[in-house]
């Protein structure tokens, strides 16, 4: 089955001899909320580059369209000089929207991740959460089908993550794209996907593949369920087993 | 080393039924959260006495040192008038000015036309470089030496090379402004141009943007805090470069530099000095308005901070 994003046989060496990934494959297909958790400095993030076409891999494939991507980033990158508004509308602009074609996509993207009333703002004036919706608002103004997280809740605190997880969470459940996401938060990647997958420590290999049965939507709660905290524990002895 | 085994069945959760699509519908159309998590406070501001009191104390030091160094000075003053012949003080100042003052007034506008029109064709001329060179970093590096040396040779080597090309007279002072206004807006715009963040280049990687598009939409006014520094500290030069032009290429009426070395030969202190006060004075005009005009564009977003404000 080859899905929306398929790694074939991906493997990616550096120019200084350092292997970053060795031989992953999988499949993103519309609708899979697809995480990946490893230790840091696993290739986490040269899986994405790859994913996206920044970094081409030394062997092995990627499928994908790339018209289509969306990549949000660790730090929100705003520009520090445009306001939200103008934030949200960039990547839209740079691909040759008409501003009167921008304005109604860049509302609806503003109102969508509750920055309703801060459009005019700059960057400078917003709290880390807040920049990390705008941020999310610019990708989701292309509509992308397959949409790349780099840890972009990371630098969040635990309350803002978590109530942006469960806001990423419907607007997956709203857009249906296919979406490839990196945490090293085995309870973020649980609660957020439809499928884990655990990577070793550097070169990157998968050595661990869950399902995530939890129905959407998914509420707050989940995270205290019992069967929730199982899953975490099977995702964290996997992960303990590839850093050994 | 570790077989991972996925869960045999999914669990089931009987207290989350099945989504319908009203559900999802409404999860998703409900505006999400209102948000207002914990924003920056904005910056109020505050009068403080060490505002007012740190220039006021300077400026006494100031006048009190000028105070000492003219009185401590042997033979400063003439034995008959008490005219000041080195070095007035400071409430001498205007003495004999009074019978120069238009040729004083016309001196300063002269310099400073010169000093503002150098310094807006070495903007134009420091920019494009400064742009050229972050291009290709062939370009920066064949560019720099001469850069470099172009900032660090005398202006009176060249002397006779302007007269020669450009004439002793108001063309070649403006082209001496250019000459020293120009390496600090050349390395701070280039400093400013590549100091924009890997991700944000990625971004527009990613979203198939041109040379272009890059410049002006990312590198250029990310660069803008750098290149008001570039000018701000080139307004000062500009107005040095003016006054050392005019000194080295007297033809023509005079501005402040010909003044300056006129009534130094005359040991006319008072309008030595008043000729170097209002030099001073153009330099602080010049990046006054620079510092307003940056703070008019980049105020809005930049973001300078000192400790514990």
């Amino acid at each position: 089955m080859s899905g929306t994003l398929s790694f074939e046989g991906v493997s990616m060496t550096f120019a200084d001899g350092t292997q970053a990934l060795s031989a992953v494959s999988f499949d993103v297909s519309p609708g899979e909320f697809v995480t990946v958790v490893g230790p840091s400095g696993c290739g986490k993030s040269t899986l994405l580059r790859n994913a996206s076409g920044l970094t081409e891999p030394s062997r092995g494939k990627v499928k994908v369209d790339r018209k289509s991507i969306g990549y949000v980033f660790q730090d929100a990158t705003l520009l520090p000089w445009r306001t939200v508004e103008a934030n949200v509308g960039l990547l839209a602009e740079l691909q040759g929207f008409s501003r009167s074609d921008r304005a109604a996509k860049v509302r609806a993207a503003i109102d969508l991740v509750g920055l309703t009333g801060h459009e005019q703002k700059y960057p400078k004036q917003l709290s880390g959460g807040m920049k990390m919706r705008a941020s999310l608002a610019r990708s989701l103004v292309m509509k992308p089908k397959v949409w790349l997280f780099d840890e972009p809740f990371g630098a969040l605190d635990e309350i803002t993550r978590e109530r942006l997880n469960d806001e990423l969470l419907s607007l997956f459940n709203h857009e249906g794209f296919a979406a490839l996401f990196i945490t090293h938060s085995i309870y973020e990647a649980v609660f957020l996907s439809t499928r884990v997958l655990v990577m070793s420590a550097r070169p990157g290999r998968i050595v661990g593949d869950f399902k995530v049965p939890f129905a959407f939507p998914r509420p707050h709660d989940l995270r205290f369920e019992p069967e929730f905290a199982d899953l975490c524990g099977q995702v964290s002895a996997a992960l303990r087993g590839a850093h050994a | 080393m570790t077989q991972v085994k996925p869960p045999e069945s999914a669990p089931e959760l009987a207290s989350y039924p099945e989504p319908t699509m009203h559900d999802i519908d409404a999860a998703a159309q409900t505006p999400l959260a209102v948000v207002d998590d914990d924003a920056p406070p904005l910056k109020v501001k505050r009068f403080r006495w060490s505002d007012v009191l740190g220039p006021l104390a300077v400026f006494a030091i100031f006048i009190a040192g000028w105070y000492a160094l003219a009185y401590s000075i042997k033979n400063n003053f003439s034995p008959t008038t008490g005219r000041p012949l080195l070095v007035p003080a400071p409430h001498q100042i205007f003495w004999g000015v009074n019978d120069v003052r238009p040729k004083i007034i016309e001196a300063t506008l002269l310099t400073a036309k010169t000093a503002a029109l150098g310094l807006a064709i070495a903007i134009i001329i420091g920019m494009g470089l400064a742009i050229l060179m972050s291009q290709a970093r062939w370009v920066e590096r064949a560019l720099w030496p001469y850069l470099i040396a172009l900032q660090a040779i005398p202006i009176l080597a060249l002397v006779p090379l302007l007269i020669n090309f450009f004439g002793n007279n108001f063309r070649s002072r403006v082209i001496v402004t250019v000459l020293i206004a120009l390496f600090p807006i050349v390395s701070n715009t280039l400093f400013g141009l590549l100091a924009a963040d890997r991700n944000q280049h990625d971004l527009f990687t990613l979203n198939g943007a041109s040379r272009t598009t890059r410049l002006t939409k990312l590198q250029l006014p990310g660069a803008m805090p750098a290149v008001f520094t570039g000018f701000r500290i080139s307004a000062g030069l500009s107005v040095i470069g003016a006054v050392v032009g005019d000194f080295f290429f007297a033809k023509g009426s005079p501005g402040l530099g010909k003044l300056i070395n006129d009534y130094f030969l005359n040991n006319q202190a008072s309008r030595m000095f008043v000729c170097a006060i209002l030099s001073a004075l153009l330099g602080i005009t010049f990046f006054v308005f620079f510092g307003w005009l940056g703070n008019r564009i980049v105020g809005k977003w930049y973001e300078a901070s000192r400790p514990g404000q």
